[in-house]
């Protein structure tokens, strides 16, 4: 980590969702900050700076981390991965159709990082049992969902990932307009009742 | 009207995927050019005169742009939804932690913060009132010049001596509940921009865009026309955005410099400023009849609404209303009083009052229950009010009565059913198992006596989608979604071609708040009105343009045909239009299709002489039941299993209703068991999450949601509302579980281990300390 006095400003280079960047900041900024404010990736969320909710948590080199804990200084030359990056060429991650399908999302302020500590626990864990899953995300609170329909999302898309084979991290249906917008038991019904007409 | 396809499918929220990818903007993520950062000076004392403020300093910090006081305050300095007693800026005294004095803006997050430090305030400290009984009395130094007592309801029906004397069965006990935070994951976060003709709007997420809206104009003294509120989305709210928190500060720092100015609350500054769920002190004393027929209820309730009125009173009349549960209570002496303390503020919140009387009533009800020797859902479904039994408070229950059927659901589920069975299985030796069912019902809007209205817009768009515009906003609860799928089954078309506009005081019409359960059922009515205008426009439209008569204009999905046209399938396609083809049509004439739609609220046959906002005449009602396990050595509690069985009318969307269920029975899980802000002396001891504990996914039950239907004629497809009651009986289901293991009963929640344990020494004789 480089040494900068208080106040100063220096320039740190960084991968961002495979992206090269080069950002100044000060001492005292964290990684949180130059996200949001730096680079305007406003997808991380901060819910409390001092690592407890979890809506912050951005992957550093893989691993799932608080970026509001992180001074800036710390990720000169490390990548880093947030929510944005999750999405590929147009293409949902599996993780993402899997939140939208199990209405895994409500308010919608925690989902970026509950996504991020997701994507981390399938990466290390392409199998994980339930238990798995909610210590995965026990880091990351959220007050809408009572977490279940989370913790289905994330079964799910393991099953789906791992049905794909590896390698298959973003490859979900493409949005719009493929995103879904019923379950599939629904659409069923609904097609069953289309036909019906 | 066909049978609908969307109502009642499980449908997809339509905000997910700008919700899973980051693309969604909140507040907290706008950004406008020159734009400056807010902050807020609060208080240095919970209550002290303020002698004199200083501003020079700070003005004088090079990047500071504006420092505001009360003296820039151009309106009424003061706001608050019933009464406007808090002050925006405070000039005489202050009252509580978050009391704001002084406001900044600046170039930066920094240069604001300095600016704060900077600004001097000379206090005179006053005695802390932080007890709600002793600021009752005359003695008590004064919160507000008109003493400490900001509301009092007292109603009577009956005579209650005379049944507590027949009675086979009196329980009287004190149950005390916590100061529960909203922990909504977004802090009260926005932007206010101003437009060179001096027409501002402020970005804030909120409970109801015209009422801040209202509150913003008569503080700044401006024409409210002027003034835009964009309230959706909102990254959580529960009640605590239902007052005005920083929209008015932000319009001042605008209104001042002419710039666009952001302010974001730290979770520390929101915990300490923001609303909180009332603390209450419950003496009840409920009798009943040798055969179970429950006979009277007595109840005093003390609520400690802190520093400011906010929805204090209506809060605890509402605690009055629901503090007989869904039961026939021919007997009643209901007195409720709301306390000005300094201790922070307290004000709205998911179950408005209902949660803390419901957790002293579900206790009673079981143990009369047990001193009787009935079957504790026995003895809940022999007092359950049935469709046109008369309430506690004297009105008829004419709409839709749940109660029943979720009991009868509670009778059939599998923790009740094998009950004994999974008692008798304990994970460890050490642990013992319980069983607990609670029920409530839930007013649904807002009562007798205040306005209660909806309100929507339909504009068929160029491309043949609609714009469907209600500005109840999306706090998270799914709202827009469930609107969306009662338009599309209204107007005839998919999901799909739903554009919802949601929170917006400029783009939909005014149709209250996300609150009181309210949402789908106003907002739904009146997309239904707005629907059936928007078809009879499509239809002259389509007459004219195939030359048919009106009558003969059919809806099919997307489009519409002539009836009577005779078989075969080129002369049917040639007389049939498609939404989009319509849109042409009218775009080709000059012509916009624009519908609006109104809708009242029906209120109950009587209201309580001399208080608004009770009682209902629509009700949720719901059942839950809760499996835990106790560790007798530390007195922990887990919740293993609970079964959630509520009663919305039509569920919209089920999954909707199940995302409600899970995270309500979440929330009250915490109330039970760990949920507190601390506050002492007035100072808050809880001001993150580090302290503040709410539960994780490690805490979260098994949980399965059974939706039982009882539909209500006057709701939008039979729609009632749901957001709040899946909260509430959940917390004295769990700790009627945890008698149900060990034979202690809880009346003062969160039961943590602490008091499990020390109540577990307590029953075995042994002395508490040790």
């Amino acid at each position: 980590m480089r040494e900068v006095g208080p106040g100063a400003r220096t320039t740190i280079s960084f991968k961002v969702n495979g992206g090269a960047v080069e950002v100044e900041v000060s001492a005292e900024d964290r990684l949180i900050d130059v996200l949001r404010e730096g680079l305007r990736l406003t997808g991380t969320k901060e819910g409390c700076g001092i690592g407890e909710c979890g809506a912050c948590t951005v992957l550093l080199d893989g691993k799932p981390v608080n970026s509001c804990l992180v001074p800036a200084l710390q990720v000169e030359g490390r990548e880093v991965e947030t929510v944005e990056g999750l999405a590929k060429d147009g293409r949902l991650h599996p993780l993402q159709e899997a939140f939208i399908e199990h209405t895994a999302v409500q308010c919608g302020f925690c989902t970026p990082g509950m996504l991020m500590a997701a994507a981390a626990l399938l990466r290390e864990n392409p199998d994980p049992t339930r238990e798995d899953i909610a210590r995965a995300i026990s880091g990351n609170l959220c007050r809408c969902t009572g977490y279940h329909q989370i913790m289905s999302a994330i079964e799910s898309a393991a099953r789906r990932m791992r049905a794909q084979g590896p390698g298959a991290s973003g490859a979900g249906t493409s949005e719009p307009p493929g995103a879904p917008v019923v379950s599939e038991a629904s659409r069923r019904e609904i097609h069953s009742r289309d036909s019906a007409d | 009207m066909d049978e609908p396809r969307w109502v009642g499918a499980r449908v997809c929220r339509i905000d997910a995927v700008d919700k899973v990818t980051g693309r969604l903007k909140f507040m907290s993520d706008l950004s406008f050019p020159g734009m400056l950062w807010g902050a807020v000076l609060r208080s240095a004392h919970p209550h002290a005169l303020i002698k004199k403020i200083d501003t020079s300093k700070a003005e004088a910090i090079d990047g500071v742009v504006a420092v505001l006081t009360h003296k820039d305050v151009p309106g009424l300095n003061g706001f608050g939804i019933v009464i406007p007693d808090q002050p925006v800026l405070c000039f005489d005294k202050v009252r509580y932690m978050g009391d704001a004095v002084a406001l900044v803006a600046a170039t930066s997050k920094e240069k604001a913060s300095e600016a704060l430090r900077a600004i001097e305030v000379e206090y005179e400290p006053l005695p802390v009132v932080d007890d709600p009984e002793e600021a009752m009395l005359e003695s008590s130094p004064r919160v507000h010049a008109d003493g400490n007592i900001h509301h009092r309801i007292k109603v009577e029906r009956g005579d209650v001596e005379a049944a507590f004397r027949e009675a086979a069965v009196v329980v009287e006990n004190t149950y005390y509940t916590p100061r529960q935070m909203h922990a909504f994951m977004e802090t009260e976060s926005g932007v206010a921009t101003i437009d060179e003709d001096g027409n501002i709007t402020v970005w804030c997420g909120s409970q109801h865009p015209f009422r801040d809206q209202l509150q913003i104009a008569r503080a700044l003294g401006m024409n409210p026309r002027k003034i835009q509120v964009v309230s959706t989305p909102t990254g959580g709210a529960f009640g605590g955005k239902d007052e005005i928190t920083i929209q008015i500060y932000l319009a001042l720092l605008a209104l001042r410099t002419g710039r666009p100015v952001k302010i974001v609350l730290s979770r520390e500054e929101s915990v300490v400023a923001g609303m909180k769920r009332h603390p209450m002190k419950i003496r009840m004393k409920t009798a009943a009849a040798a055969d179970g027929t429950l006979l009277a209820n007595e109840v005093r309730v003390v609520a400690d609404t802190g520093a400011y009125a906010s929805l204090g009173g209506p809060v605890v009349n509402l605690a009055i209303e629901h503090s007989c549960g869904p039961y026939r209570m021919p007997n009643v002496r209901l007195e409720g009083f709301c306390v000005y303390t300094n201790n922070g503020l307290a004000g709205a919140f998911r179950g408005f009052g209902a949660n803390q009387v419901i957790f002293a009533l579900e206790t009673q009800i079981d143990m009369i229950a047990e001193r009787l020797g009935m079957d504790r859902l026995e003895f809940r479904r022999k007092n359950a009010l049935r469709q046109g039994d008369v309430a506690a408070l004297g009105h008829t229950m004419t709409a839709s009565v749940g109660a029943v059927a979720t009991l009868d659901a509670a009778s059939r589920c599998e923790i009740w059913v094998r009950r004994e069975e999974l008692k008798a299985r304990p994970s460890a030796p050490h642990k013992k198992r319980g069983v607990g069912i609670a029920t409530e019902l839930h007013g649904c809007g807002l009562g007798v006596g205040l306005p209660d209205y909806g309100a929507a817009t339909i504009e068929l768009l160029p491309d043949g989608r609609f714009a469907v515009g209600v500005s109840c906003p999306e706090i998270g609860q799914g709202n827009t979604t469930a609107f969306a799928q009662m338009a599309a089954d209204s107007l005839g078309c998919s999901v799909e071609d739903i554009v919802m506009v949601s929170g917006d005081s400029r783009y939909t019409l005014d149709s209250g708040t996300s609150t009181a359960s309210r949402s789908v059922y106003t907002g739904g009515n009146a997309i239904r009105c707005a629907a059936a205008r928007m078809r009879e426009a499509i239809a002259d439209l389509a007459a004219e343009a195939l030359g048919a008569a009106r009558e003969e204009i059919a809806f099919g999905c997307g489009n519409v045909t002539v009836r009577s046209c005779p078989a075969g399938e080129a002369t049917r396609s040639a007389r049939r239009l498609s939404f989009r083809e319509i849109a042409c049509i009218a775009e080709s004439k000059g012509r916009k299709l624009k519908a609006e739609g109104d809708f009242i609220w029906p209120v109950a046959d009587r209201g309580v002489e001399g208080y608004f906002g009770l009682p209902h005449l629509i009700y949720s009602y719901i059942t839950q039941v809760a499996l835990v396990e106790v560790n007798t050595l530390t007195g922990e509690v887990e919740v293993l299993r609970v079964v959630s069985i509520p009663d919305p009318g039509k569920a919209i969307n089920p999954v909707g209703i199940e995302a409600q269920s899970e995270g309500g029975v979440v929330m009250g899980m915490g109330y039970a068991l760990m949920e507190d802000t601390v506050i002492e002396q007035g100072i808050t001891k809880t001001p993150n999450f580090s302290t503040y504990i709410i539960p994780t996914s490690m805490d979260a039950p098994e949980i399965e949601t059974m939706i039982v239907e009882e539909l209500e004629p006057s709701g939008p497809f039979g729609a009632k509302g749901i957001g709040e009651a899946v909260c509430v009986p959940i917390t004295p289901a769990i700790t009627n579980a945890i008698h149900d293991a060990t034979g202690i009963w809880i009346t003062h929640i969160p039961a943590t281990a602490e008091r499990v344990y020390m109540a577990l020494r307590k029953q075995a004789g042994e002395p508490a300390g040790a």
